[in-house]
């Protein structure tokens, strides 16, 4: 039980990254390859204001989600310079430094991390196992309203007609760098959130556990669901997170497949497994259509 | 898909349900000690040979007659040294695999967060080499054999002064939890003594090109260098070291500790003189069984961390055989033992109320492409962890 | 540290950045594809190089056989899988490659290819050190300069006096274009995934025999360190990588030689490519 819990929980928190990136990239086509970056902020900020300032949970939660809302606007300055590949490169730099400040700058563990975070506590009841996973999943379906709203709003118009052509976006009165800035701010927020509860799940955080390598996990995640949908990412943060430990009875290859797995769907179905005019989704239309 | 994940729950809970009721109460067929190492990803090669380590231990036990007759079998995951995944193996043993206790052949960072679901489990977990100091302070059932940093560096520090004379040192040291716990408590200790501190520097793991420090090293004109760092890194230091003509004294500790070390330094290891608990001279039935076994079955030689893992089964078993099969029984076995022999690594004097180690830590030098005894040092004032 | 050791240290870096980042460069050039995997193909150029070394004894067998295999896996790699993706947008290349990168990494640390552990590579008594009048240069910082001296005139003369130059060059301007005019786009294209692969392999084997360890995840932080390097350069051209190769390695060898590792020196190069996008978006030396 505790197991699935446990894998069910990385899940949910991972699906929030996902969909939080694909509010960056899915909406408004800013590919960021740095966006792990923003999952640490939001778990530093919790495990500081928790550990070191003895805050609750609860203020903390919403604290981390605000402060890596704000750092993540300021970090998408560089989206206004910078287009396309440059821009992947540059927030690739960002998540990097990021990292590099937590390990060298002592004020936040330095490389021995942040240790003995407490989790969530309600009426003075600790939220522990399927209570934990509730409070995730509770998080994921406020990202998943939050994503659709954008999605179907003024603002997610706006920012689909960033993702396709910016200087027409521009001649059609969007402001472009202040959506730009919306996007990189509300992404990072979200997945500001998702690493207070990571934090708080875990018990310990450590500045590897936001490296490079988890950028390019949630870009995955996202690209093989069906980048710029709202069940794309959710479905292949589930089957991505969860796909390692089901993998298990393969030994030793289960990344291998992995990445086995990351190429087929690349080749045959780039638009991702549940992408519009996907085959799996075609089908499923068609059967909610009959 | 939160349906199909339903029906998962539902089916591997009908599933414990009939497991639970057709275990009966007769005698185990086995003891089950669960072992998580990270077998794939960056940390394969220490993944791997904590794995070897515990594969041998297991064969040791059974060999003589398992744990009061009843043979022990392992159940080892990969964790990819990954906190979350080790979380998931953790819950597995506890509830798939119903280990009795378990051990950590892992890192840090993953052994850290996984040691919390073990001690709320109230399984036993005896970490083998992972070194963060708060990792035994997680709670009762969480203990280590590694020898903690803090001695280490210490240790370190009476080899520099106290054995080898040094008057000015040079720091270069390896930016993780290892490095700088070792830094400080080496610092602490030289400058007690009255050494000086001519060069400190940190480096981050994985770094390859060391020369512009190493230059920089060599214009500071110490006595000897304290360099921490794991085998490639090491090998790397000692080789530049010697092209760059810096001719100080480099001490090591257990991060140098690998076979690999002395086959990618080559020549330039010779001299290099290192803190460990593994000693290659030792006339020890049990750590020469080891070292020979060791060799024959995997083709390879031992090295330091194959050897705590080995050590932390073997600290497991004996607990269990003292104290049964409950988690209170092995937690009250492991805080009572006393000069425990059936270690690789030498005798383990006793468990401190910390839940860390206390045992007697050597110096080994580079002779002839092979590490040899050097020095033992068994001062309880030097090798008793602070907690 | 005297000068002559800076200027030392970067020429061997920065040689070691551009073996590993004009590959790249190249592939990026023409295909305009973020190529994670060609860490893994330098990886297997390392691990070719060993095992011929092993075998026969000779550094000059080995070096060939690793360009050889891993020119091959760069056309097998473009061939049987970029090819079908040429039109996706440029996520599905790039998600590919990731995926590329973790299958094959994680195959060669399989036992039976190269296993967990590092293995020592020890060639470098092939090379004599020089002793000039301000120091003496150790044989394998004497291999990697010579081999990449001559890797830079066989580039130039390629890219300058042959037609299959020309054509990159103008693939690199404009693929549809280049195509329209003549060239065998696919045939140019597979091309420079041949060289551009074999380059790989063989800093694979430099790389493992000066730092004397070959091991499976050498891959790691080359895969993303290189692009600090070609985007530097302004990616996809080749006197701009090899400019930025120079530059990034003398700025990190004046700062560790000076001050030391305020961070890592990864995240230095990465906050000098920051800073640098933010005042040209288009790269150091990109037009």
């Amino acid at each position: 039980m505790g197991y699935l819990i446990s894998i069910a929980t990385f899940a949910c928190i991972w699906a929030v990254l996902a969909l939080s990136l694909n509010i960056l990239t899915g909406y408004a086509g800013q590919v960021s390859l740095g966006h792990a970056a923003f999952f640490g902020i939001g778990a530093y900020a919790s495990a500081m204001l928790t550990v070191k300032a003895g805050w609750s949970f609860w203020p903390a939660f919403v604290a981390a989600i605000l402060i890596t809302g704000v750092v993540g606007g300021f970090l998408g300055l560089p989206s206004l310079r910078v287009r396309h590949d440059f821009l992947v490169l540059a927030t690739m730099g960002i998540n990097f430094v990021v990292i590099a400040i937590f390990k060298y700058v002592s004020f936040f563990g330095g490389a021995l991390g942040i240790i003995g975070i407490k989790k969530p506590a309600l009426f003075g009841w600790t939220l522990r196992g399927p209570w934990f996973l509730a409070l995730a999943a509770l998080y994921l379906v406020l990202t998943l309203w939050i994503s659709a709203y954008l999605s179907r709003t003024w603002a997610g118009l706006a920012l689909t007609a960033l993702r396709e052509d910016e200087d027409a976006a521009e001649a059609v009165g969007v402001s472009v760098p202040r959506f730009k800035i919306y996007a990189f701010a509300i992404s990072a927020a979200l997945a500001g959130g998702a690493g207070s509860l990571y934090a708080h799940f875990l018990g310990s955080v450590f500045p590897d556990h936001f490296a490079f390598v988890e950028s390019i996990g949630i870009m995955s995640m996202v690209v093989f669901g069906g980048i710029g949908t709202l069940r794309g990412p959710v479905v292949g943060a589930f089957i991505l997170k969860a796909l390692p430990e089901y993998l298990r009875f393969v030994g030793d290859y289960r990344y291998a497949i992995y990445g086995g797995v990351l190429v087929l769907m690349m080749l045959f179905q780039p638009q991702g497994i549940l992408g519009d005019n996907s085959w799996l989704w075609n089908k499923i239309r068609r059967r909610i259509n009959d | 898909m939160r349906s199909q994940k339903l029906l998962v729950i539902l089916l591997v809970l009908s599933l414990l349900v009939v497991l639970a009721g057709g275990c009966g109460q007769s005698k185990p067929k086995s003891y089950k000690i669960g072992l998580f190492s990270p077998t794939t990803g960056f940390a394969a090669a220490d993944g791997t040979s904590a794995l070897h380590g515990a594969e041998l231990a297991v064969q040791y036990i059974n060999d003589h007659g398992g744990i009061n007759g009843v043979k022990v079998e392992l159940v080892h995951y990969d964790d990819a040294a990954k906190p979350d995944q080790a979380v998931n193996v953790a819950h597995k043993l506890i509830e798939q695999d119903k280990v009795i206790a378990a051990v950590s052949g892992s890192y840090s960072g993953a052994t850290r967060a996984a040691s919390a679901v073990f001690q709320d489990a109230g399984v036993p977990m005896v970490a083998a080499y992972a070194v963060h100091p708060e990792i035994t302070k997680t709670g009762d059932k969480i203990w280590r054999v590694g020898t903690l940093a803090v001695v280490e560096g210490k240790v370190g520090g009476a080899l520099a002064v106290d054995k080898l004379g040094a008057k000015k040192i040079a720091l270069l040291t390896i930016d993780n939890d290892f490095g700088t716990s070792l830094a400080n408590a080496f610092k602490e200790y030289v400058t007690a003594k009255g050494a000086e501190i001519v060069f400190e520097e940190k480096y981050p793991l994985g770094e390859k090109e060391f020369r512009p420090i190493l230059n920089r090293i060599k214009e500071a004109n110490p006595d000897v260098v304290y360099a921490s760092g794991y085998y490639n890194e090491a090998a790397n230091i000692v080789r530049q070291a010697k092209e760059v003509g810096l001719n100080a004294q480099i001490i090591g500790q257990e991060g140098y500790d690998s076979p690999k070390f002395l086959e990618l330094a080559g020549d330039a290891a010779e001299g290099v003189i290192i803190t460990t608990d593994l000693n290659r001279d030792s006339d020890r039935e049990i750590t020469q069984w080891f070292i020979k076994t060791y060799k024959e079955k995997y083709n390879l030689d031992a090295d330091m961390v194959g050897a705590s893992t080995f050590d932390a089964v073997m600290v497991l078993a004996y607990a269990i055989e003292k104290g049964g099969t409950k988690a209170d029984g092995i937690v009250k076995a492991l805080g009572e033992l006393k000069d425990f022999e059936k270690a690789a690594t030498g005798p383990f004097y006793k468990f401190t109320p910390g839940r860390e180690v206390m045992r007697p830590l050597g110096a080994q030098v580079v002779k002839g492409g092979a590490f040899h005894f050097f020095a033992e040092f068994d001062d309880p004032a030097l090798i008793t962890p602070p907690w | 540290m005297s000068l002559w050791n800076i200027l030392l240290d970067t020429l061997t870096q920065g040689s070691i950045y551009f073996l590993i980042a004009v590959g790249l460069t190249m592939v990026y050039g023409i295909l305009k594809i973020l190529h994670i995997a060609h860490a893994a193909v330098y990886t297997i150029g390392a691990g070719v190089g060993l095992a011929v070394f092993k075998l026969t004894g000779s550094f000059w067998l080995a070096l060939i056989a690793a360009m050889l295999v891993s020119g091959l896996v760069g056309v097998i790699i473009y061939r049987g899988v970029y090819f079908y993706m040429l039109d996706q947008p440029r996520i599905v290349p790039l998600i590919t490659s990731v995926g590329l990168f973790l299958l094959i990494e994680d195959l060669l640390q399989k036992p039976y290819l190269m296993g967990p552990y590092q293995h020592a590579f020890p060639a470098q008594e092939v090379f004599p050190s020089i002793t000039l009048p301000w120091g003496t240069i150790p044989n394998a910082q004497v291999m990697i300069l010579t081999l990449t001296g001559v890797a830079l005139v066989a580039l130039y003369l390629i890219f300058t006096r042959t037609r299959l130059g020309l054509a990159w060059q103008a693939a690199a301007q404009d693929r549809e274009m280049a195509g329209s005019v003549g060239i065998n786009l696919n045939r140019a294209i597979a091309l420079n995934f041949l060289l551009g692969s074999a380059l790989a392999g063989a800093a694979g084997v430099l790389v493992g025999v000066f730092y004397n360890s070959v091991y499976a995840t050498m891959g790691d932080v080359p895969s993303y360190k290189a692009f600090v390097v070609i985007v530097l350069g302004g990616m996809g051209s080749v006197t701009g990588t090899l400019a930025a190769s120079f530059l990034l390695a003398f700025a990190e060898t004046v700062l560790l030689a000076s001050v030391g590792y305020v961070l890592p020196r990864d995240a230095i190069a990465f906050l000098v490519l920051i800073f640098v996008l933010m005042f040209r978006p288009q790269g150091l030396l990109g037009r």
